[in-house]
């Protein structure tokens, strides 16, 4: 403690009684009504980088939990938010999905992280009761009762690099990305349609993940490589900074780039300058002109406002995380791991993306290819119910 | 000359010079008052949010200048006098101190613009030809203020009256005051000065970069970094230290790819540390 010698046993006996008091609080509220709620745990990011993703994903979970109670709620029971923090290391994440499973005795879980956290629920959750993981990633989970709605590298980039070589007769490619799983899993698959597709790599590299990255000698290294298109996956502040730097030096005119992850935040970061022949291939943009979106849409700012924080496509992954992992329970009348996964296959829900199948306990859904109009993004091209590419029994 | 080669060289000199620009404030306020500013970061950002503001209103860029050293000056002045004047002399109190500032400053901000990323436009868009290369224009000029202003500030602290006095607080402060100079008035100037540094750097930096809350941690290690390899107290460590290790990064970032760039940084603070505790040029 940096206060040591003024602490005396008096006011520590104080601070241990009121923090156990406190504890003990929500304890005693939550036993009053403990039998009548379906319990949602709803790991979102609350600290660390991916933090400015944390007011609109709590929003969209409130939302989702709306609706579903408006329509009967879950196997007959209200659902209920417990929300933790996701932004934290993964051993932090796996300490509050067994609290989550113990102390509040959640029914299911919905998460909206990377993999490593991810991961590390799968870890501490064990299949004993259902999660379901909701943002895009890398492909390859297979644990059991663990349910994938988001988009796969397979989604994301092979019906766009076939689109960008048969219209726009892109044939050499760069690939950047930051340094972890994502990215490298991503490229690597990016590669093989890119030999599909009759084109060539002529440059990949990986900034570091975290550290203040400047992108001048990337840059430079594109300038003289000279490619068709540049694949994106840099995350975040670094996406920013690498595409103004891009456009700085006026790559922007001759070369096309297409990001993986680059949503309205980002983009607005990203500024309308430097968007330039800059396109984002993802499941969800929140233009899109679909009936389900606008209803979404609409309801989203009816609830919070005008001002409300942004949507954008990972706290959508939270709305239709909670209203697949309700749908998912309704229809199989039970939580039980076994009977959940026979339901799942096959199973289709209408999500702000349009109808989402499962199939291999991850999703069949539409993405859209959408190019920046200064910081708005329109959509060019939509491809419909595109298979993940995954193969979980 | 090869194109490429004049676009690394240019990237280069940019690294270095506006790694200066960034180190500044901070080694005015370590270096002649040791008070280590980890908030430093924070009035870059604080910099950069003052040319957003007037970007937001509508101002011509130029405006953004006088703007943000009026924002920087006042909050200079409030922190020096109820935080660090206390703590002259106490530096790892003055890191603690500034630490927990860096958090409300950023707090600060997020209440008012939100934790997304807002976006400066480049006020002077296009490139230039250097050597029958394209360059963004904007950089070149950043370049050209940097080192103009090492210049600048270089004989002014060497033949002014003020510099005189600085170094004769930094000197010996009691000896100062005896001799007739008010020791607290020119400290605080000194710490306001740095933080106005810090704050121009943030409105050179904002079209370049993003700009969010957090933006001010991308910049405290590696000006620590620069403090550590060129020295604490003059002007020369400083640009040495900016050379070394904006050098370094460029270089190696330059040959290798970004992680070694890195890496290099990295090693060449620790060996420094270790075996160069001092820098480069220290005033010792």
């Amino acid at each position: 403690m940096l206060n040591g010698k003024k602490t005396s046993r008096r006011t520590v006996l104080k601070a241990t009684l009121g923090g156990a008091a406190l504890a003990a609080a929500p304890g005693l509220i939550k036993y009053a009504n403990a039998a009548s709620d379906f319990k949602i745990g709803l790991f979102i990011p609350l600290s660390g980088p991916a933090a400015l993703f944390g007011p609109s994903a709590k929003n969209c979970g409130e939302l989702a939990i709306d609706e579903v109670n408006k329509s009967g709620g879950v196997l007959g029971r209200q659902a209920k938010l417990y929300i933790a923090d996701a932004g934290v290391p993964p051993a932090e994440a796996a300490k509050s999905a067994v609290r989550l499973m113990l102390r509040d005795k959640v029914d299911l879980i919905v998460g909206n992280h990377d993999s490593a956290v991810r991961q590390a629920i799968v870890g501490a959750v064990k299949g004993k009761i259902p999660y379901v993981y909701s943002p895009v990633y890398e492909g390859g989970e297979c644990s059991p009762n663990v349910f994938m709605l988001g988009e796969t590298p397979q989604q994301q980039l092979m019906p766009a690099i076939d689109h960008f070589a048969k219209t726009k007769g892109v044939k050499s490619y760069y690939l950047i990305g930051n340094d972890y799983v994502w990215p490298r899993v991503t490229n690597k698959l990016a590669k093989k349609y890119i030999a599909a597709a009759g084109g060539n790599v002529v440059g990949e590299e990986y900034i570091p993940f975290g550290p203040a990255n400047k992108f001048e000698s990337a840059v430079t290294r594109i300038k003289s490589a000279k490619p068709d298109l540049v694949v994106i996956t840099l995350v975040g502040g670094d996406n920013v900074n690498f595409n103004r730097t891009f456009a700085e030096f006026g790559l922007d005119k001759n070369i096309s780039r297409v990001a993986s992850l680059l949503e309205e935040n980002t983009l607005m970061g990203v500024g309308a300058e430097s968007s330039g022949n800059l396109y984002s291939s993802m499941a969800y943009f929140a233009n899109i002109e679909s009936a389900e979106n606008k209803a979404f849409v609409s309801s989203y700012k009816a609830k919070f406002g005008a001002k409300a924080p942004v949507l954008n496509t990972l706290a959508e992954s939270n709305y239709a995380g909670i209203i697949f992992g309700a749908a998912l329970t309704n229809k199989t009348g039970s939580t039980n791991a076994a009977k959940l996964a026979a339901t799942a296959e096959g199973l289709t829900v209408s999500t702000p993306t349009g109808a989402v199948t499962m199939r291999n306990r991850h999703t069949d859904k539409n993405m859209y290819l959408a190019k920046c109009n200064g910081t708005q993004f329109k959509i060019a091209k939509v491809f419909n119910k595109v298979p993940s590419g995954q193969t979980c029994t | 000359m090869d194109p490429i080669a004049v676009t690394i060289a240019l990237n280069i000199i940019y690294e270095i010079t506006t790694l200066f620009v960034i180190v500044l404030g901070l080694a005015i306020v370590f270096g002649l008052l040791k008070v280590m500013n980890l908030a430093h970061g924070e009035f870059i950002m604080v910099g950069a949010y003052a040319a957003y503001f007037c970007q937001d209103q509508g101002w011509p860029y130029i405006m953004a200048i006088p703007f943000a050293l009026f924002i920087a000056a006042i909050l200079g002045y409030l922190i020096e006098f109820t935080l660090i004047r206390h703590l002259y002399r106490r530096p790892f109190d003055t890191l603690l101190v500034t630490w927990g500032l860096s958090f409300l400053l950023r707090e600060v901000i997020e209440l008012v613009y939100g934790k997304g990323f807002q976006s400066l436009s480049n006020p002077i868009p296009g490139s230039i030809d250097v050597l029958g290369e394209p360059y963004p224009s904007y950089r070149a000029l950043v370049m050209v203020i940097a080192i103009l202003s090492v210049l600048v500030l270089w004989v002014w602290y060497r033949r002014s009256l003020t510099g005189a006095r600085v170094k004769a607080m930094v000197e010996n402060p009691e000896l100062a005051r005896a001799v007739g100079i008010r020791v607290d008035n020119l400290a605080r100037h000194t710490f306001v000065v740095g933080t106005c540094f810090g704050a121009l750097a943030g409105v050179m930096l904002a079209p370049l970069t993003r700009v969010e809350p957090f933006m001010g941690l991308d910049y405290i290690l590696t000006s620590f970094f620069v403090l550590v390899v060129g020295g604490v107290g003059t002007i020369l460590g400083l640009s040495s230290g900016a050379g070394v290790i904006g050098g370094v990064q460029s270089v190696v970032s330059n040959l290798f790819g970004e992680t070694s760039g890195y890496f290099g940084v990295l090693l060449i603070a620790i060996l420094f540390l270790w075996l160069k505790p001092n820098g480069l040029i220290s005033r010792s």
